[in-house]
């Protein structure tokens, strides 16, 4: 049992800060939310500093790393609320490394890891809200392959992407293909999202696919568990500097001729706010440290987190706006795009009630971090 | 990075367990499981089987014969104990003032009362709060005035936890009123038995006498009783304080409670009902969530690497969980937790015989009997230990300055 950070792990995280500081300004952010929401060259930066490739195997061209430095990384892209989607990254290096075929894995690792093509998830079906199960597309298989018809929605960087992850049912059963975007019958329309980043609606018709495999909600709930641990990890960076950002302010605003942190109300606020943060970080840490554990396990640990996280998430949000007072309302002001942000982070691979509904599910006659 | 304990501490744990569970009397951990009354003689009994083995003191150092055990091996010590329903160790002898009598006290002072504190023998109480001071402790008033070779003790300590078996004190007492408050402070101890001091039990609201007022007129104490100098008590005090942070949080019996909770809410039949599972599935995260926050803790303090900032908000958690899961074991009950039978929360009560066809507990299980009393009674762990508005003032300074 032990919570230190190796100095490989340290490394990397002051590589990825560094990045953040220097080389994505919030000028920068601004530049692309207005532009679209996806700046290519700055998802390169980051293939440079080797995070796409951050779960592909040395032999495929990437870093072969874990959790852990997934989170490390994530944490340090969640303070700089950066747009380019490395979640995504993550999920389809782990989910092709872990179930594609060597021909699929030969033909899309190396692209992935050096960020010649961003592969995305495209799981979002209108009827399913957050329910994995529940899946609409369709796919065939002919003599010349597989085809897929299929209405996905709320792809990150859809329109963008070279190639979608997308899960199909085969006689009634999920399986899991590949796409790419230039292929015959593919069509998106892309659009900004509340964070400033961008999707888009994802729509198939039988389009050629690549089967990545057939047991295909096994691997997408693994796909989504990459997710929501990444996803955790960027909410506690994006929490660090909300709460940085807000204990400035009130340092620095006068009311009544004194700094507004010396009003016990609001210095009490801000200790239920570090009390989320580090709940929320403690959890983050539970969960990428369950990742790789069998699937039950894994699966009960990444809601508990999803849950935590979703809570934490609302509450530090809210009372950062709140703390500031009318500048936490504007867009001109840094601390709305946070609480923007955490919105959409709470809302991303299952939402606070629903991963509390999984917990309630899964709840068994054992609690605690070693059950 | 790791979540898993070593081998070492997995086997740690094992040997820890195999020895709990061969010594921990059954009647004991019956009632800890069931929230039934403890006797002195059930604390004072298991407290005398791990003095036995050297470990009523397991936080100690090696060369006051404790096991020289690290952060996390106590944490694994403690986690055993309470899920196999050990009663919590009263801590005032060998958590509270055995540490500072081994940092501060004379070599006497040290032979003189640690073997008795390491043994479970001599029962020790705590003389810090007073009517006027809970909070703003250094306010407080009790005098000790230097006569000759002794202190001429006067005044009243307030909330003396279990003070009602108590066989010495130790106090914090005013021995000057020049300068800030935090000044005039001095560490005392005190013989319960000595002429001029009474100890009157306060029935709580759970109709318990769990808490005691001790008045002290004119007790005579030798200046031997002294720890350290004069008027530096407070800072010994806060010695005190800074250990042991993370028992405060009591995350290991939060985690056997929890379970409790899932056996009376699957016998109270409200298991199913999926409003009220979630509430025990929030719960489990925030027991989860505070375990990680408590290993954060403790991780930090084995490796010495990093200083963390977080642990005052353990007590705040901590508290907050121990009232929720009483709560919510109430409410899985609803009515059948109001009858109030006091011969209920007595270990192997069956119910009221006399009343014939009537007998039994009045419309439900008798195991319902302590809860809405073990609901009452942890109202108090918001408020004692610093208030957790307290607390939160003190992790507001970490966050704002």
């Amino acid at each position: 049992m032990d919570f230190d950070f190796s100095d490989d792990q340290e490394q990397l995280r002051d590589a990825v800060r560094k990045w953040v500081d220097k080389g994505y300004d919030f000028e920068r952010r601004r530049k692309t939310v207005t532009a679209g929401g996806f700046d290519r060259s700055a998802y390169n930066e980051l293939a440079e500093l080797g995070l796409a490739g951050l779960y592909i195997s040395e032999d495929d061209g990437g870093m072969g790393m874990g959790p852990v430095e997934g989170m490390v990384v994530m944490e340090e892209l969640g303070r700089g609320i950066v747009l380019e989607p490395l979640t995504q990254t993550l999920i389809a290096g782990g989910v092709l490394s872990g179930y594609a075929g060597d021909a699929l894995k030969a033909q899309w690792l190396p692209k992935i890891a050096s960020g010649e093509a961003l592969v995305v998830l495209a799981y979002q079906e209108r009827k399913a809200r957050y329910q994995l199960d529940i899946c609409e597309a369709k796919a065939t298989q002919s003599s010349t392959g597989w085809s897929l018809s299929a209405m996905k929605n709320l792809v990150p960087a859809g329109d963008q992407a070279e190639a979608f992850i997308v899960p199909a049912t085969v006689d009634g059963k999920i399986a899991l293909f590949l796409v790419e975007r230039n292929a015959a019958g593919v069509a998106t329309r892309g659009y900004g999202t509340q964070d400033g980043a961008r999707a888009a609606d994802l729509q198939l018709m039988n389009a050629p696919a690549s089967l990545i495999t057939a047991d295909g909600l096994v691997a997408l709930e693994h796909a989504i568990d990459i997710g929501i641990a990444a996803a955790c990890a960027e909410a506690v960076g994006v929490m660090d500097k909300t709460v940085a950002i807000t204990a400035e302010y009130m340092n620095t605003r006068k009311q009544f001729g004194v700094a507004i942190s010396s009003f016990q109300a609001l210095r009490h606020r801000m200790a239920d706010v570090k009390m989320q943060l580090e709940l929320a970080r403690s959890m983050s840490f539970y969960a990428s440290l369950k990742l790789n554990a069998p699937a039950d396990e894994r699966r009960r640990a990444v809601a508990r987190a999803k849950y935590q996280l979703g809570t934490s998430m609302r509450f530090v949000g809210q009372q950062a706006v709140q703390l500031h007072g009318g500048i936490g309302v504007t867009d001109e002001y840094i601390v709305s795009h946070y609480f923007r942000k955490l919105t959409q982070l709470e809302m991303t691979f299952g939402d606070t009630l629903h991963h509390l509904g999984a917990v309630s599910a899964r709840m068994q006659d054992t609690a605690g971090v070693f059950a | 990075m790791d979540l898993a304990f070593t081998p070492e501490e997995q086997k740690f744990r094992e040997d820890i367990r195999a020895w709990v569970k061969d010594n921990l009397p059954a009647d004991i951990s019956h009632k800890v499981h069931n929230a039934l009354r403890l006797s002195r003689d059930d604390m004072q009994r298991w407290g005398k089987i791990l003095g036995k083995k050297g470990w009523l003191g397991h936080g100690w150092p090696t060369q006051f014969g404790g096991p020289g055990w690290n952060a996390v091996q106590k944490h694994l010590f403690e986690e055993e104990c309470a899920l196999a329903g050990a009663p919590r160790v009263v801590p005032f002898g060998p958590v509270m003032v055995a540490p500072v009598i081994m940092a501060f006290g004379s070599p006497e002072q040290q032979q003189r009362f640690l073997p008795g504190i390491a043994s479970g023998e001599v029962w020790w109480s705590q003389g810090y709060s007073e009517p006027g001071s809970g909070s703003d402790l250094a306010s407080l008033k009790t005098r000790a005035e230097r006569r000759g070779d002794k202190y001429i003790v006067n005044g009243q300590k307030a909330w003396t936890t279990l003070g009602q078996y108590g066989e010495w004190i130790f106090c914090l007492v005013r021995t000057s009123s020049e300068g800030k408050p935090q000044t005039g402070i001095s560490f005392l101890l005190i013989d319960m038995k000595s002429p001029g001091v009474t100890v009157r039990p306060v029935r709580l609201l759970d109709g318990e006498c769990e808490v005691n007022e001790v008045f002290f007129d004119n007790v005579e104490v030798p200046a031997e009783n002294l720890i350290g100098e004069e008027n530096k008590g407070w800072t010994y005090a806060k010695h005190l304080l800074s250990h042991e942070r993370t028992n405060i949080a009591d995350v290991n019996r939060a985690k056997r409670e929890l379970e409790r909770l899932k056996r009376i809410a699957k016998t109270e039949g409200v298991w199913d009902d999926t409003r009220f599972r979630d509430e025990i599935a929030k719960l489990d995260v925030e027991v989860v969530a505070l375990e990680m926050l408590v290993l954060r803790v403790l991780s930090a303090e084995k490796t010495g690497k990093n200083s963390l900032d977080i642990a005052g908000l353990l007590k705040i958690r901590g508290s907050e969980i121990q009232q929720r899961y009483s709560e919510l074991m109430m409410l899985a009950a609803g009515p059948y937790s109001l009858p109030l039978i006091q011969e209920a929360m007595e270990a192997g009560w069956q119910g009221d015989a006399a009343a014939g066809a009537l007998g039994g507990f009045p419309g439900g299980v008798v195991a319902n009997a302590p809860l809405a009393s073990t609901y009452f009674n942890m109202r108090k762990t918001t408020i004692y230990g610093g208030s957790n508005e307290v607390q939160r003032t003190i992790v507001s300074q970490v966050v704002l300055g």
